[in-house]
């Protein structure tokens, strides 16, 4: 895993730390339990062999011949089965007329094994532990001590099969690593619930952005936990800042429109029917500075209105107002309009004033040239909207369409109006992603395809 | 036929009802939306020049005071906002054309010429009536092709009637919508322009009828 990935999940990266925690946690804690009993365990043990030795250190008597014996046996029925784990044995060191032997009395148990422990020599009553070999190539822990009875010195040790010690501390391992491995498990789903649960709301504000780019919302919506209050907050102030601030810049671009074109009117109606140069020249100009002020305008107003996220506009309302303005306004030519829908609910993610103004000025050419008849479709196509406006006009030729949309500002057109409205069109398409095409329409005149994004 | 114009800048307005006047129209001008909403909702005006951006009160509210009042004179909106929503919410408002500035006079006098054709019932721009043909472009009257010859107020009577064949028309009507508000009117003129038109025109096409007023008809 790289650390470009750990940065970029949050999730992934609490996740991991915690997850690191709880094994070293865990792992520390076993380890340490483990010894602590293992300790434990040894203590004990010796212990136990040490009561041995005392038990043994107790029954201890000579006989007549000075040979050691017990008074009484041990007790623990395990010195009794042979190699059952528990063992005593007394060694002669030295005594009067006596030769040294390794195991002179031993129990029962050691069958007819001796043991042999590291000659240290223990001072009087001092005990030493060993590990040694026993029977059958167990090891065995050992405990010893010398005493001395009137002239015989005596090796007193009491031993025990380590793996009674070994076993218990094992099984114990056994089951602790068993139940810190739950604990680990439980822990680690506790970490998951955490940062699923804990993290819920940046998932939720994760919706709620999508949500505003999709169109669906104006602002973050939605319940957010204190911490992320702020951030939603300012966002929603940026959002609306945004906006007001576009709306200035339309209000702004209309009334410069205004004030340009009032004066422009002005000029060209005072020029209008003179035939004198300067007259030619007003109005030569105004016709420049009309097409110049319309296409800056609309390039303006566009460009601002992008930058508004969460804007959707239904296809229908859009396209019904303008069907209305230009029955009105083109009343006298008698066109038939059809709107044809493929959903009732098409949506297109942008502003309404820039749907109108594509549209507007699509629907505007296609009166125009229109003999009787223009029709309007609208489809979805995944996240891409196409909107088809064909009429019954004389069309374009194919080698003038590209030139159409491309024209822009130009100031040899003949026709006032034509040619600047697709190039504007095009324009804010492609701002918003889009394009528009030109083809010939299946009614004779000009098909224009304007695609943009959906809201779906 | 009566028009009124709304614009609050005076040489555009000024303009305006000079190309007006000369097409033929009487012509009544207002510079504010106060002032421009009183005269249409008071004035029997043929149709209406409104601008949007007016003092006092804007062109679409007045629009639609004029429209929720009832008053359905044709209504062409003349502004330099050209935004097609902007075009939209005008017609919504109960315009009945939008022409955006700056703008041709020829293109404003062939829109306010097909409104009122449209307002009247008549589909051309040639209005006839028998031998008599009134063309509203040009505004001329020609009786078998013959070109009349009229003075400005002779041919806004006729064309009031033209526009209004076969109805008995009032001398008030007449007065109302040959003269603009501010001028002195007689209506005693209009008899003597009827007089002048009958004698141009075939006999027996103006009638009068007793207490009514004046009719175009078919000559028999």
């Amino acid at each position: 895993m790289t650390s470009a990935t750990l940065r970029g999940s949050l999730r992934l990266r609490l996740l991991l730390t915690t997850l690191v925690w709880i094994v070293a946690s865990i792992v520390i804690a076993g380890w340490g339990l483990g010894s602590l009993f293992r300790s434990h365990v040894e203590t004990q043990f010796n212990a136990e062999l040490g009561t041995h030795l005392d038990q043994l250190t107790a029954h201890l008597v000579l006989d007549g011949q000075g040979r050691p014996t017990l008074s009484v046996p041990l007790s623990d029925p395990r010195f009794n089965r042979p190699f059952g784990g528990l063992y005593w044995q007394i060694d002669r060191i030295a005594g009067p007329g006596m030769p040294p032997m390794e195991g002179a009395l031993r129990s029962r148990s050691l069958w007819d094994q001796v043991l042999t422990v590291p000659v240290d020599m223990p001072k009087n009553g001092e005990v030493h532990q060993h590990r040694i070999a026993g029977p059958d190539g167990t090891t065995l822990g050992a405990v010893e001590r010398t005493v001395r009875i009137d002239d015989v010195s005596l090796r007193l040790i009491a031993a025990a099969d380590e793996s009674l010690m070994i076993e218990p501390v094992s099984r114990f391992k056994g089951a602790l690593w068993l139940a810190l491995g739950v604990l680990g498990l439980g822990l680690a789903l506790a970490a998951l619930l955490q940062v699923v649960f804990g993290l819920a709301p940046l998932r939720q504000l994760r919706n709620a952005l999508g949500q505003v780019r999709s169109g669906d919302t104006r602002r973050l919506e939605g319940e957010f936990p204190a911490e992320l209050m702020p951030l939603v907050e300012e966002f929603n102030s940026v959002l609306t800042q945004n906006a007001e601030v576009v709306e200035r810049a339309r209000t702004q671009a209309g009334n410069l429109a205004h004030a340009l074109k009032t004066p422009l009117s002005v000029l060209a109606n005072a020029a209008h029917g003179k035939d004198d140069k300067l007259a030619q020249l007003v109005a030569g100009q105004v016709e420049v500075a009309r097409k110049q002020v319309d296409y800056h305008l609309a390039r303006a107003q566009a460009a601002a209105s992008v930058r508004v996220p969460g804007a959707r506009t239904p296809v229908r309302v859009a396209v019904d107002g303008l069907v209305r303005t230009m029955q009105r306004i083109y009343a006298g030519r008698n066109l038939e309009l059809v709107f044809h829908p493929v959903a009732p609910d098409l949506m297109f993610r942008g502003e309404e004033q820039d749907l109108q103004e594509m549209l507007g000025n699509l629907l505007d050419n296609a009166c125009k040239w229109a003999v009787s008849r223009v029709e309007i479709y609208a489809r979805i196509d995944g996240d891409r909207l196409d909107i088809l406006i064909e009429d019954d006009g004389p069309g374009i030729e194919p080698d003038q369409r590209e030139a159409m949309i491309r024209r822009g500002v130009r100031a040899d057109e003949q026709v006032p109006g034509t040619g600047l409205g697709l190039a504007i069109v095009d324009d804010l398409a492609r701002l918003y992603g889009g394009q528009v095409t030109l083809a010939e329409s299946p009614l004779g005149g000009l098909a224009a395809k304007l695609t943009l994004p959906a809201s779906v | 036929m009566r028009i009124l114009v709304v614009e609050d800048e005076p040489t555009l307005a000024a303009q305006l009802a000079e190309g007006l006047s000369s097409a033929g129209y009487a012509v009544d001008v207002a510079d504010n939306g106060v002032d421009a909403h009183f005269m249409g909702d008071t004035e029997p005006v043929d149709a209406v020049v409104l601008d949007l951006g007016l003092p006092r009160m804007d062109g679409i509210t007045v629009l639609k005071k004029w429209r929720a009042a009832g008053r359905t004179m044709p209504v062409l909106i003349l502004t330099a906002r050209d935004t097609w929503h902007e075009k939209v919410a005008g017609i919504d408002a109960g315009a009945d054309d939008y022409l955006t500035k700056p703008f041709h006079m020829e293109e404003l006098l062939a829109r306010l010429r097909a409104l009122i054709r449209r307002a009247s019932g008549h589909a051309s721009a040639e209005l006839s009536c028998g031998p008599l043909t009134l063309d509203t472009r040009a505004s001329r009257a020609t009786v078998d092709g013959q070109a009349l010859t009229l003075t400005s107020h002779e041919y806004r009577v006729l064309a009031y009637l033209m526009h209004h064949q076969g109805e008995a028309v009032s001398r008030t009507d007449l007065v109302e919508h040959i003269y603009a508000q501010d001028f002195d009117r007689d209506s005693n003129t209009v008899e003597v322009f009827i007089a002048r038109l009958r004698k141009k025109l075939p006999p027996g096409m103006i009638e009068t009828v007793r207490g009514l007023g004046y009719r175009l008809v078919t000559p028999q």
